[in-house]
């Protein structure tokens, strides 16, 4: 059995591992754009959270536009938010044909596997799992997400072809990942999150279990995200065979828990921005504990927020969240 | 015969059929859709009065309804957003010329910073289909452009749209400045990270929390 799934199921305690590193680039005094752009500085961010707060595992960020960049879709990258796609890739069944599936060394890939590669080096007392994009995501951010929604229906042959090679830019990524020695990759699908659970089956499922295929093993571990599911998705994303699944906050996570296989580690939900940014520290404990409580005995649960945390999250709510779950413990 | 037409029109809407050529839905392919409907309806003497009301708005009020009761999602919402816009290019010249009247005038962007346009265009198609005329700001729309489009449409309503969290705090500076020229103007907010709290401490006077609520909102402050 994987490693990390056998010290979730096998441990007494509930562990926690919120998905964060703006806490740690704003700590380090550096901005988004930075670390973002440099492996250095984003690997001192995902350190510095390592050395002052206690969880589980460590996460790099969740930048859902570097592989679209790799592809040369345009990106802004502001200064101190999250980047984001500017512009459409590829339109129709032409474009989408010429489409070619880049190699790692385009845009800030070669940053990214640094960031990953010195986190893993250095960080050796806890996992760290690597982060990338889904692929009916990617292919939302190459065709237009709006666009893509249509295009499922209207023409799927070439979304399909675009998944394809979404996919193998992704699998080359995810073998790229597990390299560079971290111990299992977040693979980011929120946009899956929008689709018919029979449309995430055959739009992102059937294209996230080849990454499954190709990486996940006993010593690397595929965590799904997908925020945007409202229940509608969950068997879709249990079919993707991964390892561990991460859900967002507009589920009820008594009800994954109950629809999901026990030996699948399963990781939620509090709200990143009502609960982490914009509670207090009174708050934050009390959702915490009621988290807790409402998931007691499921031993493959793992407390974490329901998606990255943004920037400027208070450290005191980290601290307040993080502090509840090992007095829980107690 | 009317009614046969807007029957028809109201289905193509609901399952958004397009037109003749869109393969969606499988068991429509082939037939006309809510393009060739509208046009031929109106040839036959259908007013764009009945093909507005008892078409095009009862058959997105339905599509609401489902999508806010999770029984279809973004991308049939979409389709049906489409199949009524390709309706209502063929109306265009009737509201331009005021043969139809319009429930009012709702301007739309999303707020500067912001590139995201999915919920925006999403609830912007939904209000249009609900009878509203839709002036879209577009993505990261500036204060001045909002300030220009309430002076070129002084009754108008307004919506911000938001996705990140980062960006959402700039909601307030436009609705200051908004109230600020225009005290009257009243302003609806939406979009992922928002919560009807948070709108309520950025002054906005509604929030919609998905597009049904959202025009709901909206009849009633026409009602």
């Amino acid at each position: 059995m994987n490693k990390f799934i056998n010290q979730i199921l096998q441990g007494s305690n509930v562990e926690a591992l919120p998905i964060m590193t703006h806490p740690g680039i704003e700590a380090i005094g550096k901005s988004v754009r930075e670390a973002v752009s440099d492996g250095n500085i984003q690997y001192q961010a995902i350190q510095y959270l390592h050395d002052h707060f206690k969880t589980v595992a460590c996460t790099s960020i969740m930048d859902l536009t570097v592989e679209a960049e790799a592809f040369g879709a345009t990106v802004n990258l502001p200064e101190n938010e999250i980047p984001s796609v500017t512009g459409r890739l590829v339109c129709d069944e032409e474009s989408v044909k010429n489409l070619v599936v880049p190699s790692l060394e385009k845009g800030r890939v070669p940053q990214y596997l640094l960031a990953n590669q010195l986190a893993a080096a250095n960080i050796t007392d806890k996992p760290v799992f690597s982060g990338c994009i889904g692929p009916f995501s990617l292919a939302g951010r190459l065709y237009d997400m709006s666009e893509i929604m249509v295009g499922i229906y209207i023409e799927p042959e070439s979304i399909q072809l675009l998944l394809s090679k979404c996919t193998e830019f992704l699998v080359a990524y995810c073998k790229a990942l597990k390299a560079s020695g971290t111990q299992g990759v977040i693979v980011a699908e929120p946009a899956a999150g929008l689709l018919s659970g029979e449309d995430c089956m055959t739009y992102s499922t059937f294209y996230v279990k080849q990454i499954v295929d190709a990486v996940q093993d006993d010593s690397f571990t595929v965590i799904l995200h997908n925020c945007g599911n409202t229940g509608q998705c969950t068997d879709a994303m249990v079919a993707t065979g991964a390892n561990a699944l991460h859900f967002g906050n507009a589920i009820d996570m008594e009800g994954v828990l109950k629809q999901c296989p026990s030996d699948v580690v399963v990781l939620g939900n509090l709200n990143p921005v009502g609960v982490f940014k914009q509670g207090t520290v009174e708050s934050v404990r009390e959702e915490t504990l009621q988290l807790l409580q409402k998931t007691a005995g499921y031993k493959n649960f793992v407390i974490s927020s329901g998606c990255d945390l943004p920037p400027n999250v208070p450290e005191a709510n980290i601290r307040a969240f993080l502090e509840t779950v090992e007095m829980f413990n107690i | 015969m009317n009614q046969n037409f807007l029957e028809k029109l109201s289905e193509c809407v609901e399952f958004g059929k397009i037109n003749l050529a869109s393969p969606y839905p499988p068991q429509m392919k082939g037939f006309p859709g809510a393009d060739e409907i509208t046009k031929e309806a109106l040839e036959a003497g259908v007013t764009p009065t009945e093909i507005l009301n008892e078409a095009l708005i009862t058959a997105m009020n339905k599509v609401g309804q489902k999508f806010s009761e999770n029984k279809i999602f973004v991308p049939q919402m979409l389709l049906s957003a489409k199949a009524m816009g390709a309706s209502m290019i063929h109306l265009k010249p009737f509201f331009a010329n005021g043969t139809v009247q319009r429930k009012g005038t709702f301007i739309l962007g999303t707020v500067y910073g912001d590139l995201h346009d999915i919920g925006k265009n999403l609830f912007g198609m939904m209000v249009e289909g609900a009878g509203w005329e839709v002036i879209d700001l577009g993505i990261d729309v500036k204060i001045e452009k909002f300030l220009e489009a309430i002076e070129q449409n002084p009754t108008a309503v307004v919506g911000i749209s938001a996705l990140l969290t980062t960006t959402m705090v700039n909601m307030k500076p436009v609705i200051d400045a908004i109230k600020s020229v225009s005290p009257d103007t009243k302003v609806i907010v939406g979009g992922a990270p928002l919560s009807v709290e948070f709108a309520q401490s950025i002054g906005a006077d509604g929030y919609g929390k998905n597009p049904q609520e959202g025009i709901m909102w909206l009849d009633k402050i026409v009602a």
